[in-house]
């Protein structure tokens, strides 16, 4: 009879942790460096994995470089070359981070959520801190995650004569969005 | 007494043509690099073409050596579809995932092949073609995801 018990708790416990961590496979990233002489520099990844524990307020992000998508073959080379995000050395872009104000958002009750973040990018092997505002949505019980943020390039060791010209933004906006499961 | 005949200077009249030639060069290589586009996927020829399950076997078992081969290649892919997820409103994504490993293989979509990805179904067997980005070990899911550009539907 105690193991029936401790089956069935065991159970409950597993599944709501389960439960309280939402995923997708398939969040996307857009990255936009344009600038008035040039509209080259963007790109977006639709396949990036990106999780969210709801209890916790935990979020993290990985996207693979290489799955970036440019129009252009030519900007899609400098993108992953070794002056840039050398993708071959460093082949993610990942993201851990917290919701630090959770009690924000009540993930049982729709509605949209503006909430603020803090956490870690790293960007071509360097992490820094990055803090920025985001909105939760929730409906029907689907949980939807979007953020806007820049990022300075020189801050990831990424320069060059195309930057310092003005071809390509210095700091390049960056949107994130995901539908959470 | 007539004039002396002002000489010419041809050698600064061939400069200053060698010099428009070449910024009209200059600007049709510039002009071509800055529109060109990648071509259609479904128009290109597969450098590999492998069942779904044998290519994530191969990036689980030696992801280094199958990057490799296959990174930047375009590869068909036959298997049956495992998922279907929608990044957004306008786009799809398709999933063979191998039953074993839950290690999977993902394709992004060409924009131009948005509407047949759409049309498909969880358990049709189809094969796709698409630019591989490469395979790594995801630290959030605990298994090796095989990432595609640019995918579009072969039949």
């Amino acid at each position: 009879m105690k193991k029936i018990i401790l089956f069935l708790a065991l159970s409950v416990v597993t599944g709501s942790v389960f439960a309280q961590k939402k995923v997708t496979t398939s969040a996307t990233i857009k990255f936009d460096a344009t600038t008035a002489i040039d509209n080259l520099a963007k790109a977006e990844n639709k396949t990036a994995i990106a999780a969210l524990n709801t209890q916790t307020g935990e979020i993290v992000f990985e996207a693979n470089v290489k799955n970036f998508t440019f129009t252009n073959p030519t900007m899609q080379g400098h993108f992953n070359g070794s002056s840039w995000l050398d993708s071959d050395k460093n082949p993610t872009f990942t993201y851990k981070g917290n919701i630090t104000d959770l009690t924000a958002v009540n993930f049982t009750k729709d509605g949209t959520y503006q909430v603020k973040t803090e956490g870690t990018l790293t960007v071509k092997g360097i992490d820094k801190k990055l803090s920025t505002p985001a909105t939760i949505t929730v409906k029907a019980g689907a949980i939807s995650a979007s953020a806007d943020f820049s990022i300075k390039l020189a801050d990831y060791g990424i320069t060059g004569s195309p930057i310092d010209g003005g071809k390509v933004a210095k700091e390049p906006k960056i949107n994130v969005s995901a539908e959470l499961k | 007494m007539t004039e002396p005949v002002k000489k010419k200077k041809p050698w600064l009249k061939r400069i200053l043509t060698a010099f428009l030639v070449l910024v009209v060069i200059l600007a049709g290589i510039y002009w071509y690099v800055a529109t060109e586009e990648f071509s259609d996927t479904k128009s290109r020829d597969a450098d590999y073409t492998v069942k779904a399950v044998e290519l994530i076997n191969e990036f689980v078992k030696n992801d280094s050596a199958a990057n490799k081969k296959y990174t930047e290649k375009i590869i068909m892919v036959n298997g049956r579809i495992s998922e279907l997820e929608a990044p957004d409103t306008s786009a799809v994504n398709v999933k063979f995932i191998d039953p074993v490993s839950g290690s999977f293989i993902i394709f992004a979509f060409q924009d131009s092949h948005l509407a047949e990805g759409k049309n498909l179904k969880v358990g049709d067997s189809v094969s796709i073609k698409g630019s591989c980005s490469g395979g790594q070990y995801s630290s959030i899911l605990g298994l090796t995801k095989i990432d595609f550009k640019r995918a579009a539907l072969n039949k």
